[in-house]
Formats: C-alpha cells, sequence, structure tokens
C-alpha cells in the first residue's frame, strides 16, 4: 500500500497526496484520464520517481525503493507503454540483460530451458530465439510480462496495456491475467477505458488530477457512476452528426507499392478511394504499412508502383510541395517532431506549408503582418490555449498543439486531409474536440483519410473502413456493416489472402 | 596494364607480410572505439589520445628503454584523457562530438608540447630501437607464412590476445550483453539493474588505453623516432573502421587489414614511381576506407543510443 504520496514536477503537483492500497491476488484497476496521474503514481512505486512526501508499505513494514532494481528486490515489476525491450536482441537476450547469478559466460542455452520452464508454468507461449523486431506487439507485451515473472515478480503493473492491441488479442491479455491472478499474482492496470476496468477488475481507484476520487469494489458499479468520477461531471459521448455531402472530387490510390525503411515492401499494391464529404478509416495494428502509406500518399516516402490521383490529377511524380498544393493535408501522429517546429514560433508554424507565396511570403521576403494574423485566426478559431502567437509551439500543450496543428491543416484550403492517430495522448476534453472538428471538415465537404490504432475511434468517425493488413488493403466496409469483431479479425488477416 | 599485373605480383608479398604492422596501431584504436561505441559513447578523441600515446611511448622508453612499460604508460596516459571525455559527457551530458573534437585537440597539443619542453634543442631528432621482431627456428622460416603467423613483435600478439577477449566478451558474457544493452537503451539497462555511466566509463577508459597503445606503437615499432602530428588522421579512420565493422571486433580486424595493406601498397607505389608527388598515393588508405564504409556502411544497425547522453528524469 503507498500512504500520502506526493509528486511535484516543476510547476505541477502530479500526484497529491494519495493513498492507494493493493491486496494481494487481485486485479486492481487504477483509472483516470490522460494526466491524472496514474502512470507517475506507479513510477512512484516502480522506483522512476521518487516521491516528495509519502511513504510505501508492504505487509505493513515501510520500504524504501529508489530505482526499479529496489521495486524488483520487492517483487514489484512494472510494463511500461513503450517497452523496456531492445528490439535487436532475441527474446532470450533480453530476458539476460542485467542477470547476476551464474558468473561471468552468458549462457543462453542454460538461461533457454529456465525462460521455457517459465513459459509453461505461466502458460505464455513466445518463441524466444526471435529478434523482439520481430514479434508483434501482443507478443512484445508478452515477453515484457514475462520477464517480469522470471525476475520473480509477484506484483505486475501494467501501463495501458491495450492501447495497441487489437480486441481479439485484448481478450487473449485478460485470459492470460486472469491465469496470473489464480497463479496468485497480482495486477494493477493503468488504464482510460472504462468498460476495461469493469471487465477485469476486481477493485477499482479513480485518479483525477492527482487525487483520489473514488475507490469502489467492482460488484454494483456502473459505467455512468465512473465516467462521473473519472471527469468529474456526467458528460454525452457525442454521436457525430454526418451529414450528406454530395461531390465529385476524390483522393484515389491505385495498387501502391512502398519500400520500408528494412528495404523490404511495407504496402503491397494498396488501394483506396476517399471521396470528398466523407471520412475514410484505415484499421490495422500498427507496422502494417499505414505509416508508409501516408508517408508516400503525401510524398514523403517514394512510391515504387502505383498511381495517386487528386481530382483525376495524377499527383504521384509530385514532390511534398506539389501535393500540398495540390490540396492534401496531413497531420502526423507526432506532433512535437513532425507536426510542429517546436522551438519555432506559432505564426511561424501556421505557414509551415505555405510560406512559399502570397500573402505570406512578398517580393522574397517575409509578411509578418499576413502570417501572425493568420496565426492568431487558427489560435481563436480552433481555441488554442496560448498567450499569443509569438510564444514558441514548445510551450503548448499536447492537446493545444494538436488543436494549432489540426487547425492549421484545415484553414488553409485543403481538400483532402490525412490524420494519423489523431487523439492518441489527449484528454477526453481535447480529444472529443478534435474528433468533433474532423467531423466538422468532412460535413464541410473535404475529405479525410483517417489512421487509427483506436478502432472504436474509428467506428465513431468513419463513412467506411479499410483494413490494412501485412501491406495490403481490404475492400472498404460500409458504416451500416460495422462490427468491431468482424473488423478486429480482419486486422488479425482475416480475409486476406496471403 | 601488363606492367601494373607485374608491379602488382611483385609487390604481393610486401604487401602481405607488411600490412600486419601497419594495422596494428589502427586496430589497436579501432577496437576500443568498438567497445565505446557499444556502450553507446562516440569518442572522436581518438586521434589526439593516439597522438599523446606516440609521444609518451616515446619518452618512457627513450629514457627507460623498456618498451613493454613504455606501451603501458601510454595507455594510461591516454586512458586520462578518455576519463576527461567521460566526466564531460557521462557526467554532465555534454555533447559527444564537442567533447571529442576538444580531446583531440587536447592530445594534439600535449604531444607537440611534451616533446619541445624535452628534445625541443636537440639538434638531431632523437631515436629509439623498434620493438624487436619474434623469430622462432624453423616456424619463422617457412616460406611467405611463416613471417606472417610466427615473425611479428610481441605487441601484434597481444593486441590479437586482446581482440580474441574483447569478441568473447561482447557477445558471450553477461558483462558483453549489459554493456551492448547500455548501447541501445541506457533506460532499458537501468531498469534491468544495470549502471549505464559504470559501462560507459569502462568502456571510454578501456578506448583510451587502446588508443595509447595504438599510438605509442607507431613511434616504438614502426618509425623509432617522434614527429609531430605523425598519427596523420588515422584516429578518424579508426572511428570509420568501426562503422565498416558494424560494431563486431572481427569485421573491424578485416577492416584494419585491408586498410594495412593498402598503406603498404602506398609506400611502395611511392617507391615505384618518384615522379609522382607522395602525397598523390597518401591518399589511397583514406579513399580504400572510405569506400569500404560506402560499401558495407549504409544498412548497418548502430546502436540506438550511440552519442545519446543518458539524461535520468525524475
Amino acid at each position: 500500500m503507498m500512504k500520502g504520496i506526493v509528486k511535484r514536477f516543476p510547476g505541477v503537483l502530479a500526484v497529491d497526496h494519495v493513498d492507494f492500497e493493493l491486496y494481494p491476488k487481485e486485479i486492481h484497476a487504477l483509472l483516470g484520464e490522460n494526466g491524472a496521474g496514474k502512470t507517475t503514481l506507479m513510477n512512484v512505486l516502480y522506483g522512476v520517481y521518487r516521491a516528495d512526501e509519502g511513504q510505501i508499505l508492504i505487509n505493513g513494514k515501510q520500504v524504501r525503493i529508489r530505482n526499479a532494481v529496489d521495486a524488483q528486490s520487492n517483487g514489484i515489476g512494472m510494463v511500461h507503454q513503450h517497452f523496456s525491450l531492445i528490439p535487436v536482441f532475441t527474446v532470450k537476450e533480453n530476458l539476460s540483460i542485467g542477470l547476476r547469478d551464474g558468473g561471468f559466460r552468458l549462457n543462453l542455452n542454460q538461461i533457454k530451458l529456465k525462460i521455457e520452464e517459465a513459459e509453461e508454468k505461466y502458460g505464455i507461449e513466445i518463441d524466444i530465439d526471435k529478434k523482439v523486431q520481430q514479434l508483434s506487439v501482443g507478443e512484445q507485451q508478452r515477453v515484457e510480462i514475462l520477464k517480469l515473472l522470471f525476475r520473480g515478480a509477484s506484483t505486475l503493473i501494467l501501463d495501458e496495456p491495450t492501447s495497441s492491441l487489437t480486441p481479439q488479442e485484448v481478450v487473449n491479455l485478460f485470459k492470460s491475467l486472469r491465469a496470473l491472478q489464480s497463479e496468485g499474482k497480482t495486477i494493477v492496470i493503468i488504464t482510460h477505458k472504462l468498460y476495461e476496468a469493469l471487465d477485469i477488475a476486481d477493485r477499482v481507484t479513480v485518479l483525477r488530477k492527482g487525487k483520489v476520487v473514488f475507490k469502489a469494489i467492482k460488484e454494483g458499479l456502473t459505467p455512468q457512476a465512473l465516467t462521473e468520477a473519472m471527469i468529474g461531471r456526467s458528460v454525452e459521448l457525442s454521436n457525430y452528426k454526418m451529414e450528406k455531402v454530395s461531390s465529385r472530387n476524390s483522393l484515389i490510390v491505385e495498387g501502391l507499392s512502398v519500400m520500408g525503411d528494412r528495404n523490404e515492401e511495407m504496402v503491397i499494391g494498396a488501394s483506396l478511394e476517399v471521396h470528398a464529404g466523407e471520412i475514410l478509416g484505415i484499421a490495422g495494428v500498427s507496422g502494417n504499412g499505414q505509416k508508409e502509406l501516408i508517408e508516400s500518399i503525401f510524398g514523403l516516402r517514394a512510391s515504387k508502383g502505383g498511381r495517386i490521383l487528386i481530382n483525376g490529377h495524377d499527383i504521384t511524380k509530385y514532390g511534398v510541395k506539389g501535393r500540398i498544393k495540390a490540396g492534401l493535408g496531413y497531420i502526423p501522429e507526432e506532433r512535437k517532431t513532425r507536426g510542429a517546429a517546436i522551438s519555432l514560433s506559432l505564426s511561424l508554424n501556421s505557414v509551415m506549408h505555405d510560406h512559399w507565396g502570397q500573402p505570406y511570403l512578398t517580393r522574397g521576403a517575409f509578411n509578418y503582418k499576413a502570417i501572425r494574423k493568420f496565426a492568431r485566426e487558427i489560435i481563436s478559431s480552433f481555441k488554442v490555449a496560448a498567450k499569443d502567437e509569438s510564444v514558441p509551439a514548445r510551450d503548448l500543450s499536447g492537446g493545444n498543439l494538436q488543436k494549432f496543428i489540426v487547425g492549421r491543416e484545415m484553414m488553409r484550403n485543403s481538400s483532402f486531409l490525412m490524420s494519423v492517430n489523431p487523439t492518441s495522448g489527449l484528454d477526453v476534453g481535447a480529444t472529443e474536440y478534435v474528433r468533433n472538428e474532423i467531423v466538422s471538415y468532412r460535413n464541410k465537404g473535404g475529405g479525410v483519410l483517417l489512421v487509427s490504432e483506436d478502432l472504436d475511434e474509428l467506428l465513431a468517425l468513419s463513412d467506411r473502413i479499410v483494413v490494412m493488413y501485412r501491406g495490403k488493403t481490404s475492400k472498404p466496409v460500409e458504416r451500416k456493416d460495422f462490427d468491431k469483431l468482424k473488423i478486429g479479425a480482419m486486422m488479425l488477416g482475416e480475409g486476406f489472402n496471403s | 596494364m601488363s606492367s601494373f599485373i607485374s608491379i602488382f605480383m611483385l609487390l604481393l608479398p610486401t604487401v602481405v607480410l607488411g600490412m600486419v604492422p601497419r594495422a596494428a596501431p589502427i586496430f589497436a584504436a579501432a577496437l576500443g572505439e568498438n567497445i565505446d561505441q557499444s556502450a553507446g559513447t562516440l569518442n572522436l578523441g581518438v586521434e589526439g589520445m593516439m597522438l599523446l600515446g606516440t609521444i609518451i611511448g616515446f619518452v618512457i622508453d627513450f629514457k627507460t628503454g623498456d618498451f613493454v612499460l613504455a606501451f603501458i604508460v601510454a595507455g594510461l596516459a591516454s586512458a586520462l584523457l578518455a576519463l576527461l571525455h567521460g566526466i564531460a559527457t557521462i557526467s554532465f551530458k555534454v555533447d559527444q562530438v564537442t567533447s571529442g573534437t576538444a580531446i583531440w585537440f587536447i592530445g594534439w597539443g600535449l604531444s607537440g608540447f611534451i616533446y619541445s619542453s624535452l628534445f625541443g634543442k636537440a639538434s638531431s631528432p632523437p631515436a629509439v630501437k623498434t620493438i624487436p621482431t619474434l623469430y622462432i627456428p624453423h616456424l619463422t622460416d617457412i616460406p611467405y607464412i611463416g613471417k606472417l603467423l610466427f615473425g611479428q613483435d610481441p605487441v601484434v600478439y597481444a593486441l590479437f590476445i586482446t581482440f580474441l577477449v574483447a569478441q568473447y566478451f561482447l557477445f558471450h558474457t553477461k558483462a558483453g550483453l549489459n554493456l551492448r544493452t547500455v548501447g541501445e537503451d541506457p533506460l532499458v539497462a537501468e531498469i534491468m539493474g544495470v549502471n549505464p555511466d559504470l559501462y560507459r566509463y569502462f568502456a571510454l577508459i578501456f578506448g583510451g588505453f587502446m588508443a595509447g597503445v595504438g599510438g605509442a606503437y607507431i613511434t616504438l615499432s614502426l618509425v623509432g623516432s617522434f614527429y609531430f602530428d605523425m598519427t596523420a588522421g588515422m584516429g578518424f579512420i579508426a572511428v570509420a573502421l568501426v562503422y565498416f565493422g558494424k560494431w563486431n571486433p572481427l569485421r573491424v580486424l578485416i577492416g584494419s587489414l585491408v586498410f594495412g595493406a593498402v598503406y603498404v601498397l602506398y609506400l611502395a607505389l611511392e617507391t615505384y614511381f618518384p615522379t609522382t608527388p607522395y602525397q598523390f598515393f597518401s591518399m589511397f588508405p583514406y579513399i580504400a576506407t572510405l569506400i569500404l564504409i560506402i560499401l558495407v556502411g549504409a544498412r548497418a544497425h548502430a546502436p540506438a543510443a550511440l552519442a545519446l547522453p543518458y539524461i535520468k528524469e525524475g
């Protein structure tokens, strides 16, 4: 149990006098919005951060946890959202890092036997001779869990474990977690998805703005009660208003093939069609070619074959600038590295895709008056919380920076917009805002190509969904035929002939 | 064309026999740099550390006549320089390229300073006896391979043993795996109970020691005396060879031997074509290195945390 934990970061009170109890052999959900302090609290327990105040007690005895090694020797293990694995090492090498017993030599065969023993005991199946980078996200997660068990963890903390899994993989994960529970393990799941908490947890603790606002056992809990506790008010999750738009404009991709970074074909003959006034969702487990497809359509990555057409106009041979001029907009997932130049001011960021011509460039020099005016327009129309347009982009919070980038791409007369995981890492408020803006862009006659790892987001926003699997695209599924489990199965390869 | 081939055939034995000692100094430095980089620390100061090794090795041998002592002190002196680089980059998180460049100039300045203050007034440059090569009756007399295998100086054999140990260490020991983990992702290493800073210091100090040994080899085995700037960019070639070697000492060894062979070729061609300015041929080893790296380098996986300082949060 944790008592009176306080953790401050410069300017932020991340965890505010939190008491958190964990009982043996329970599955405990730590629920809250992004930024509520869930991960920070658990990082204190795992020794990643040191608490400014408070104490940690195990079986009534106070313990000092100064680093992850201390945590591990107290039987606590944590799987972070970004896995602590070395992609170029094999599974068994990853499990051997930092081993202390058994001499100087690295005897991988002996370690292999030990790992296989653990695999059998906990019912985890993984090919441990493979390199981690060859494994799917779900498999990598199992490696992480196995690693902690292998090191004798009795308490497992999982940070947003379902965020990049398909529905089927989530089912499997929950099954193994229950199996671990019956083996006597204690499990903490950090999540912002309340249905997951209701599904798996025996008890729930809700954090909001660094404080515990709700504690309960599962029996008798309702989703409404949990939502209210998380957000502090009751919200109706909006139904997005999809209006009928008639237009013949379209963004067409025909038989596109693209090479990946490792010199292998990541996109294989992909075809899709986005109409004006439509949101086309692309579903898929990350790493199935979505990134390469979007980069290739925008011109960041050369294509090996196929065509890209905007309104019947072939843009395959164009560079990025030509494609932007043809009406393409792009909201990359990496806001701080691709969406904006974070050390530059918001005003300069606002014209990142338009600075080469009127009205922002006159006679070879920037027209700062026009640039600032445009930036101010974005800030006011998209409710960006920023002091003014002269602050550097890095001063904005993730949500506000995303609003600014979305605003830029929408206000600069693009006719088609590509967006990758537009709401990842945003809180509920910002997420709702960005989703509504995407829908209203569609309703005004824009076409949107939406790539997301959040299947619920795709189901909520898309007119049609195309699934990508191993570089190939499926036939589009119409909105009336949306079925979460069916699309989940397609994400795992169903209906794709290899 | 046929004259080229005949010259080549004529030169072949010279090249094969000469490449080992020519490869030795660069291999010593490159082996150290390999361990450095596998731990994620880029040491661009190798050139300076080698230069310091050239003069320290020379001075100790000149004063004591003990070449073993000379090599050890030269290695330790350069290891001190590496420690300085470590304090800057590991403890104070200074950019590794910036610090490495500073170290290069410190080594360069020190080597000249030490020489001038000790021998500045000497009318002719002082010399030491170069270290003796091995001679085992019968074995060394075997044509061609006898001299190659059994006729080198002791430092070459010591280097070879160091190579075997390093190769084993890196890929077959727990500490080697930990070191490579630090080079890939220090945070993961820390979570797994490995102290990244400790491993990086160890790697840098080893790398510095080896660079010093490489430098001393130039004065004590190849030349027998000291002159300014005598490493002539070999420290940088050592860094390049690590890229060629894809962070595997065995491949680094092969790359060093190729460099050594081209170096001997250049020395020989220089005498065959006395009318061509020698600077033309002296570019050869460096051009060869560049070509080697272009051929293999682009697709290699570098340690993911190479040249990135490890800054802890919280």
